[in-house]
């Protein structure tokens, strides 16, 4: 069993058996206990030994003086003494202890148990106050005096991104220059006050604020978290880390800045232009994919075998060009948040069902057998009708591209516990264990002698992550290489 | 045989069409922007119009209005077709339009040959 140290105790008590009942008690379980039987005594105690003093019993039936004085006395001036209160009844005047600043009332006629059950209950109070106190010294100890050291401040003032160090309570310690013009600081208005004083910003003070916060784990800044803020005119990158001390107590934070205003300009300016394109790409692509199938199927002519062959050539990339026109746009629109335009109740039974139809097609052209399971009276799911087909498509569309020519492909929508759950499974080429981690990624393709003749802008997947994200479900991945690969898609059912 | 509209301001994409159609029997005639295409409505009769959003002068929505609020060529069935969507969104925002002017079918480009001829039949069959 764990030894706990003894407290301080005084107890202030007029009435002899009380105060001898009481020291026995104390004293029985190994507390120091200074006794007085008045105010006055009491009083020269705890000046002259101020380190003796833990917790005071007061007794609040005490003649001359009364008790109250004495609780408004070291309020003032022994704030850390804790005073729990004793009385006949424990009526009006503990209230007004209480009031005052007293922790609790214990009732004279106490039996040995309810003394203890209150009295354990101020001594558990009074050592959380402490450790408390030790750890707000520490902390303001540790960062209010930031030891002057000018070879460190000049490495500080030569970052080209701005830099706050804030203490535990948000009051700014430390910037450098870069700061200081970012968002206007000066020496005087700024250091020793509230973050949120010079910069105007709740976003940013709640960054400081987690960041301070992460060791009691209320809401831990997620790793690699480096949202862009607006302060002002500027958009800025942030990051914040809660700055800890030898014992890792977090004594505060830091802030960088990275100045990113004129690169989400021209962000901005990038992706108007992409869809501009994109939407001026399509119509004439719409015309050329029309005209290829056209005097493909003969009907403007008859053709050659090798004008045949040219032709359908022509055709595939037409349409590889067009998925890659329509996957930036769909990849621009889930970037910018668009990825749910309406969020309504869907049947996703339905909605399979006809992307299947629309996709067995080009499984046969392949030579691909594709199977589909639905369960009778699935749950409706809330989300976006596009998306849901996008996930859909994209899967499938995958599924066909990967597996060669006799494999099968596995389509089941069934339920999960409280989750719909859409399965995709090949016997196709499988992914290597080493990209397994970066199929999700943007432009990410898997090179290999198999996927060169694979057409495909990289994006399918991650638009399907996107929209996953969206719609608050999971997505999940199986893969052995020669063997086939398994997506797993978790919704949420209404 | 049906006589069927097509009013887009791709010249290439409505020829390429148009031998498309005509090759399953359709008298297919052309418009090339949404005045002259609700001119052609008026004057040529036809059994189906299939109309091109995005076109200067009149865009297809509004052609399309137009016709619906006409009570004598309203039931001529109206495909929309338009290149504005996307794949991964073209039910919402065209459904959306689609129901605002009663058009009776939508189609985003660029849109399959098969695909285009089973939406013109399955049209026409219903109507």
């Amino acid at each position: 069993m764990l030894i706990k140290p003894s407290i301080n105790i005084l107890v202030v008590e007029n009435d002899i058996t009380i105060l001898q009942r009481c020291r026995e008690l104390l004293l029985d379980e190994g507390h120091r206990v200074r006794t007085a039987e008045s105010v006055e005594e009491a009083l020269n105690i705890i000046q002259k030994h101020p380190g003796d003093v833990d917790i005071m019993l007061l007794s609040l039936e005490l003649p001359g003086w009364g008790g109250m004085t004495l609780i408004n006395v070291v309020q003032k001036a022994r704030r850390e003494i804790l005073i729990m209160t004793m009385s006949d009844n424990c009526g009006e005047e503990a209230i007004e202890a209480m009031q005052a600043g007293a922790y609790d009332c214990i009732r004279k006629s106490f039996t040995t148990d309810r003394f203890w059950t209150k009295m354990n209950r101020a001594i558990e109070a009074f050592r959380l106050r402490r450790q408390l106190d030790i750890l707000t010294r520490q902390r303001q100890a540790a960062l209010t005096t930031v030891r002057r050291d000018e070879n460190l401040l000049a490495i500080l003032q030569s970052f080209t991104d701005g830099f706050v160090v804030t203490d535990w309570q948000t009051n700014i310690v430390l910037f450098n220059e870069k700061a200081a013009s970012l968002f206007d600081l000066t020496r005087e208005k700024a250091l020793g006050h509230p973050i949120s004083v010079s910069i105007k910003s709740d976003e940013l003070l709640s960054f400081f604020m987690r960041a301070i916060k992460s060791d009691s784990s209320l809401a831990p800044l997620m790793v690699g978290e480096e949202p862009i803020v607006k302060v002002g005119e500027k958009a800025l990158r942030v990051h914040v880390d809660p700055v800890k001390n030898e014992t890792g107590t977090v004594i505060g934070a830091a802030g960088l800045f990275h100045d990113v205003s004129t690169v989400s300009a021209m962000d901005k300016l990038k992706s108007d232009f992409l869809s501009m394109v994109s939407h001026e790409l399509k119509s004439p692509l719409s015309s050329l994919l029309m005209q290829i199938s056209v005097v493909l199927d003969g009907l403007a002519g008859d053709l050659t075998a090798k004008q045949l062959d040219l032709l359908g050539k022509a055709k595939e990339k037409t349409k590889g060009m067009i998925t890659l026109v329509n996957d930036i746009l769909d990849y621009r629109r889930i970037q910018e948040g668009k990825s749910i335009q309406k969020i309504e109740s869907l049947d996703l039974a339905e909605i399979l069902q006809r992307t299947v139809e629309l996709m067995r097609l080009s499984a046969e052209e392949k030579g691909l057998s594709m199977t589909c399971e639905i369960a009778e009276e699935l749950a409706s799911f809330r989300g976006d009708r596009g998306g849901m087909e996008a996930i859909f498509v994209n899967l499938i569309s995958n599924a066909i591209k990967y597996t060669p020519k006799g494999g099968n492909v596995d389509l089941t929508l069934n339920k999960a516990g409280k989750d719909i759950r859409f399965k995709v499974v090949d016997n196709g080429m499988g992914i290597p264990p080493e990209d397994i981690d970066r199929i999700f990624d943007k432009f990410y393709r898997i090179k290999t002698e198999e996927t060169r003749s694979i057409s495909g802008s990289g994006l399918g997947l991650s638009i399907v992550k996107g929209i996953v994200d969206a719609h608050n479900s999971a997505i999940h991945v199986e893969s052995e290489v020669g063997k086939g690969t398994t997506f797993i898609v978790s919704l949420p059912a209404e | 045989m049906k006589k069927v509209l097509l009013v887009d301001d791709d010249v290439d994409f409505c020829e390429a069409t148009k031998l498309l159609l005509d090759s399953k029997g359709y008298d297919v005639v052309l418009a090339y922007d949404g005045k002259e295409g609700l001119e052609k409505v008026r004057a040529e009769k036809p059994g189906m119009v299939i109309l091109d959003v995005m076109m200067p002068e009149m865009s297809g929505y509004d052609v399309c209005v137009v016709l619906k609020a006409d009570p004598e060529l309203k039931k001529i069935p109206v495909i929309l077709l338009t290149a504005v969507d996307q794949a991964l969104f073209k039910t919402t925002y065209t459904q959306a339009m689609g129901l605002m002017t009663e058009a009776d079918d939508y189609i985003a480009k660029p849109v399959e040959p098969g695909e285009l001829v089973k939406r013109v039949e399955d049209l026409l069959s219903r109507a």
